[in-house]
């Protein structure tokens, strides 16, 4: 019980600063998850976002998987509704007096800088993971044809990732 | 603004709002572009321009696919149809992503699994690159933010600066930059 309470914490507070879209949660969670509170290695980490893309729903399922090795499915259930009430509540505070907020342009500002640093920030993860987790020429190969399939097909990156799968499955890989 | 809003079932927003969730691979703009598809042309539900006024709103916290969901729930039921909009939507991930974990955690150790993720690591290297690349053409163009970005990466991957503080500085940053054009007219 009192893991799944500090849980909830962690996934309340992530659900808090989840400014600027999905791909923000990728540093935060690479931080929080692996490095200070040590429930994931770097491996399972990597694995749990390619689960999370397996679904139609965003990147923050990878907090569904997160409370799934903390607590079984009550966990899951527990770190999926944390991550997302903050955003929920505030969605139904902003849709209710939406009429209000429209010509708030503080709301645009604060994005126009934040989006930058996401995007930044989302660089600096694909640094920090691939640093330690591509270590040989194959890793290489697969992480530029993979770049290459995603950044000028229009194949879904659920595809693209089963299609790795598939080529590390048949080719045995160890 | 007296405008004719139809009267929609929970039971037909949460229908909906799961059918959404459960068929809407690709992710963020795709789904949202489902949404407006199901909700604006065929429904009828609301229009045009107060669905792009709450997805405006959506990119503020969180998901934006979900954030959508909940506002369209809200237009047609107040709270209790944008909770049940988002928990609608959500619901399919949830189980599929539970099921995969409970297979994941159970046979992870197996060498045909391991070796299919394996194979999958780099690609999803491919698709943080890939996504942060996509952001940083729609939304990092210009020198100003090209340099916040690079200022936001050097802080994150060499000097290990929490992401959390890089953001509140960048909102700020944006803050003051509105603040001082806005003065400036």
């Amino acid at each position: 019980m009192a893991a799944i309470l500090k849980l909830c914490g962690v996934f309340l507070k992530i659900g808090l600063v989840f400014f600027g879209g999905g791909y923000v949660l990728i540093p935060l969670l690479h931080r929080i998850l692996v490095d200070q509170m040590h429930w994931f290695t770097l491996k399972e980490f990597l694995d749990g976002v390619a689960l999370s893309q397996l679904t139609p729903g965003p990147l923050a399922m990878l907090a569904t998987f997160a409370g799934y090795k903390a607590g079984g499915f009550l966990g899951a259930l527990a770190a999926t509704i944390c991550i997302f009430l903050p955003c929920t509540l505030l969605m139904l505070l902003i849709a209710s007096r939406y009429e209000r907020f429209r010509r708030v342009d503080a709301v645009n500002h604060f994005l126009d800088g934040i989006i930058p640093a996401v995007v930044g920030l989302v660089f600096a993860a694909a640094v920090n993971l691939g640093v330690t987790s591509l270590t040989s020429v194959r890793d290489f190969v697969l992480l530029g044809a993979g770049f290459a399939v995603l950044q000028f097909t229009a194949i879904a990156p659920m595809a693209v990732i089963l299609g790795a799968a598939v080529v590390g499955l048949l080719l045995h890989f160890s | 603004m007296e405008k004719e809003i139809k009267r929609v079932t929970l039971a037909e927003i949460a229908a909906t709002f799961f059918m959404i969730g459960a068929t809407g691979f690709g992710g963020g703009m795709a789904i949202v572009a489902l949404i407006e598809r199901r909700c604006v042309y065929e429904k009828k539900w609301l229009g045009h321009n107060e669905f792009m006024h709450g997805l405006a709103f959506s990119q503020i916290l969180g998901p934006f696919s979900l954030n959508t969901s909940t506002f369209v729930g809200y237009y047609m039921r107040g709270v209790l149809g944008g909770v049940v909009a988002s928990v609608s939507f959500i619901a399919p991930s949830f189980l599929l992503v539970c099921a995969l974990s409970f297979l994941y955690f159970r046979f992870h150790q197996l060498p045909e699994l391991k070796s299919a993720l394996l194979g999958s690591n780099p690609v999803v290297i491919a698709l943080i690159l890939v996504a942060g690349l996509g952001m940083a053409r729609k939304k990092a163009a210009g020198l100003e933010s090209a340099g916040v970005a690079a200022i936001a990466f050097t802080a994150s991957a060499l000097f290990e600066v929490s992401a959390l503080k890089i953001l509140v500085i960048a909102g700020c940053w944006g803050l003051w930059k509105g603040w001082r054009t806005g003065r400036g007219r």
